[in-house]
């Protein structure tokens, strides 16, 4: 915000926006007017400008350790329940995975100064073990199995089709976050196989026709949630 | 609850199991789940309140066929007890008014029991009858030509005929099956049908011409209790798979060296592949003096295609639970743990409760049983990584680090978990061992081949008719397995060839079919026994395709420690990639067999040492195959993607004729 506070010209003018809210889109506003009338940000505005932005910070502020504190308790509600098994490291990722879906970063550093384990000690496990995710996965889930029954029966050509409709490889998420592609060693469902899991539910015997209709199913459910 | 004394676990031994004269079994496994069984359950539940009827909803795992998914059996009372696939909601519901209110079986569901009798003592109600020739098309003209001939014999309100989904009985004709005797003649002609209802319905007796003599490959020692005992339950356990009663014996009657003597006459190896002998690594854990000792139950099954230890697990966990004791008893270990792979919630979901219950009733504790033996059980569970298989490794990720395996000796039963001797066994082996204390060592040992006893559970998936789990007497032969017990390939293709071991195995072409199965015998072939994944392909499957396939899931699950592995497993996927796609030249196949050799011999764990068997395997059999792909160059390579797109395409369509759901929901529409 140093560059907003550059020195102007003084120029009387009035006020050029109500102030009433203080909200990230009134800063913006003001910022913008400004440089639309005076082509830089005049300093009799400048308190103004700081002031909105203190308040936006505190706000920031006030969020980051309300999610600090969450953290904190979650971190140690886990570590509580595993404080006194040897090699605990592996269960309490299992359990941060389950309550985020993957491992947030805030998360795996809280846990290491819970633990008193170096956060690259964690990592190092993290990123060993295929279970555990490192980014946020997507409203649903599209999984497609690829043990070896299911790779006989086809789930590569099935793997594609998704590929193509969703535009994204396995172990990718579409851009709107919505759907999650991925691929798993084997469900142990090889009577039906080619498996694919949507959203946990397990569909046997699915075709490369089929792969179209249920993503339409998922986006209607989508749109149905959402109003 | 109080803990239970020897005292009661005789008394209930001595209680015969009284079930309610009717009953509804559902299969709640996860294959079962998935395929709708909880629906099932659902819809049996609201039709009984609906109807105000009294028969027992009763839960349990899978007795194992995957195929038929979702499975129910329905004992009514005055009927036959029969087992029912493929149901689902609306089926569910049709069948509680036909078989438990009007008391007719319902036709297109039943699995024929395997269990078939020699005689016809009790009078025929129910005739089941099947065309096992193909897809089954003249199954409905049989049950009219049936239905005809009991008409005109004045039984035919006496009787009923029922279509089977399956008899257990493939390509030898027309198969009946009358029940309740369950005696079971095949090949049947025209002509016999007045015979067999004038001389065996009408008359009861046996035509021994035309009786099924075959019997059947299977013998369930393992899998004995799934999908009859309620895996939710320590109660259903303790009464009606004979629970614990092992480990009384164990206790009271043998001493730990006396357990392990009984496991030598039993002569079991680990069923996890490597086929180590049990009773030796109990020794040698028991040899070892330390304050502590620990017990591993390895469920990591990461093969693909595999789910035997998962459905053991689901199914009959008790049986692994009180498998574990022994074996910590036998041993002096007073700590266990079962490591299961996080893909598995439901086994973890039930070994955890099948825990929790044994400790509440004393069988988990510090004086079990009241004889002064402590042992507790945990879950621990994997993360997604083959590699934790592998022993050191396991005990690396149950201490919570990588899974990386580290170099033996020093073997866990010297040095294992936390530096304390350590036996690991697979889910299998562990739950073999309270039938092997129950009826002795001998026993066990009376069925297999000399070199390997009992019986070994295999899951048989890929192009085969019927996908199941299979319980048979080692020594049994590949091709009885495949086509006996499921029945052979699907859509009356050509078998090519049998995959066994996953990842570690190789492949078996189909003149060495009849080749018994033992530890000895697959490794001379090639191929190992491994876990019990049984991977079944037909002609149209490419072998450079599927060593391609092993070996890319053996390069992303190495660990990376060792470089024989890492950098061998890689180079070894860029020659098979550089084949398949008609780049190959023809030092390829020389440069294979280097790579494969550097693997087998330098790397640090089995991962590495194996993941060549599939190349070596298909390259020792399939040479033809390596070597049109790399003489015929890229011309080749559009050569068969052409001709293998429109064979996919019919094989398609000829799936979705008969297509499980489809037929059942149809008939009962047109029905209704």
């Amino acid at each position: 915000m140093k560059s907003a506070a550059s020195v102007p010209e003084a120029e009387q003018s009035t006020r050029p926006v109500e102030l009433a809210r203080h909200d990230e889109a009134a800063l913006l506003e003001l910022l913008e007017t400004l440089v639309q009338r005076h082509g830089y940000v005049p300093r009799e505005f400048s308190d103004e400008v700081s002031r909105l932005v203190a308040v936006k910070l505190e706000r920031l502020r006030r969020i980051q350790a309300k999610l600090d504190s969450t953290i904190r308790r979650d971190v140690q509600q886990h570590v509580a329940r595993w404080r006194n098994e040897e090699g605990n490291l592996i269960m309490i990722l299992h359990a941060i995975q389950n309550q985020h879906g993957y491992v947030p970063r805030e998360v795996a550093m809280e846990l290491s100064r819970e633990l008193g384990v170096k956060l690259a000690r964690i990592y190092e496990v993290i990123t060993f073990y295929h279970y555990f995710k490192l980014q946020p996965p997507g409203a649903h889930n599209v999984t497609v199995c690829n043990g070896t029954a299911c790779y006989l029966k086809g789930s590569t050509d099935l793997l594609n089709a998704l590929r193509t409709e969703l535009g994204v490889a396995e172990g990718q998420t579409t851009a709107d976050r919505q759907i999650h592609l991925d691929t798993v060693r084997c469900i142990g469902c090889c009577g039906m196989a080619p498996a694919v899991v949507i959203d946990g539910k397990t569909l046997g015997h699915v075709k490369v026709a089929d792969v179209s209709g249920h993503l339409v199913a998922l986006k209607q459910s989508n749109q149905e949630a959402r109003p | 609850m109080n803990a239970l004394t020897p005292a009661d676990l005789e008394a209930i031994a001595r209680t015969p199991v009284v079930d309610p004269p009717e009953w509804v079994r559902v299969q709640l496994d996860t294959g079962g789940i998935a395929a709708g069984a909880e629906l099932v359950y659902g819809a049996l539940a609201a039709a009984r309140t609906e109807r105000q009827l009294s028969f027992a909803l009763l839960r349990a795992g899978s007795v194992g066929y995957s195929f038929a998914d979702p499975v129910i059996e329905v004992q009514d009372a005055g009927m036959p007890r029969v087992l029912y696939g493929r149901m689902n909601a609306a089926v569910a519901s049709h069948l509680i008014d036909e078989h438990l209110l009007a008391h007719r079986l319902l036709d297109d569901h039943i699995i024929a029991t395997r269990q078939r009798g020699t005689s016809l003592d009790t009078a025929v109600t129910h005739v089941l009858v099947r065309d096992t020739s193909g897809e089954g098309s003249r199954t409905e003209s049989l049950q009219s030509a049936f239905n005809a001939e009991l008409k005109r014999q004045d039984l035919g309100d006496r009787v009923q005929v029922v279509r089977a989904l399956d008899v257990g009985i493939y390509e030898q004709g027309a198969v009946v099956q009358l029940l309740p005797g369950a005696v079971t003649y095949a090949n049947i002609q025209e002509a016999d049908i007045a015979l067999i209802v004038r001389e065996s319905i009408a008359g009861g007796r046996v035509l021994e011409n035309l009786r099924w003599q075959t019997p059947d490959r299977q013998k369930r020692i393992v899998l004995r209790h799934c999908g009859e005992v309620d895996p939710d339950s320590l109660d259903d356990y303790l009464r009606r798979a004979a629970g614990y009663q092992a480990l009384r014996r164990a206790l009271f009657e043998f001493t730990p060296e006396q357990v392990i003597a009984e496991m030598k006459t039993a002569a079991l190896r680990g069923r996890g592949g490597a086929g180590f002998p049990t009773a030796l690594k109990w020794q040698l854990t028991r040899a070892q003096p330390a304050p502590q000792r620990y017990v591993i139950c390895n469920g990591d099954e990461g093969d693909p295609g595999a789910f035997m230890d998962r459905s053991v697990l689901e199914s009959d966990p008790h049986v692994v639970l009180e498998g574990m004791l022994i074996a910590a008893y036998a041993m002096g270990a007073s700590r266990g743990y079962f490591y299961i792979r996080a893909e598995y919630p439901k086994a973890v979901e039930r070994i955890e409760r099948a825990i929790g219950q044994a400790r509440e009733r004393g069988l988990l504790g510090d004086n079990i049983l009241g004889r002064g033996f402590a042992f507790d059980a945990k879950v621990r569970l994997g993360a997604g990584a083959f590699v934790c298989g592998e022993e050191t490794a396991l005990i690396a990720s149950i201490e919570g680090r990588r899974g990386s395996p580290t170099p033996r000796p020093p073997y866990p039963s010297v040095r294992g978990l936390w530096g304390m001797p350590t036996a690991i066994n697979n889910v299998e082996t562990l739950a073999s061992v309270p039938p092997i204390l129950r009826h002795g060592g001998a026993w066990f040992a009376g069925h297999g081949t000399p070199t390997s006893r009992g019986t070994k559970v295999f899951a048989v998936t890929g192009k085969v008719r019927n996908a199941q789990l299979v319980e048979v007497p080692m020594g049994t032969t590949l091709r009885q397995i495949i086509t006996d017990v499921c029945g052979g390939v699907a859509d009356g293709r050509e078998l090519k060839a049998v995959q066994t071991g996953g990842p570690s195995g190789g492949v078996i072409p189909v003149q060495h079919l009849d080749t018994p199965v033992s530890y000895e015998t697959l490794q001379e072939l090639g191929s190992i026994m491994g876990s019990g994944g049984m991977l079944v392909m037909d002609k149209t499957d490419s072998m450079v395709d599927v060593a391609k396939f092993y070996l890319r899931f053996c390069v992303d699950e190495s660990c990376g420690k060792c470089a024989p592995c890492r950098i061998g497993g890689y180079q070894l996927l860029q020659i098979l990639e550089r084949i398949s796609r008609g780049r190959g030249s023809a030092s390829d196949v020389a440069q294979i067999r280097r790579i494969c050799l550097a693997m087998q011999r330098a790397s640090l764990c089995g991962l590495g040492q194996t993941a060549p068997n599939p190349v070596l395997s298909t390259l020792r059999y399939f040479n033809d195959e390596y070597k049109a792909f790399i003489e015929g160059g890229p011309a080749y390579v559009r050569k068969i993607s052409r001709t293998a797109a429109p064979a996919a395409k019919s094989a398609d369509e000829a799936r979705r004729v008969p297509a499980a759901g489809e037929t059942a929901s149809g008939l009962l529409a047109a029905k209704s």
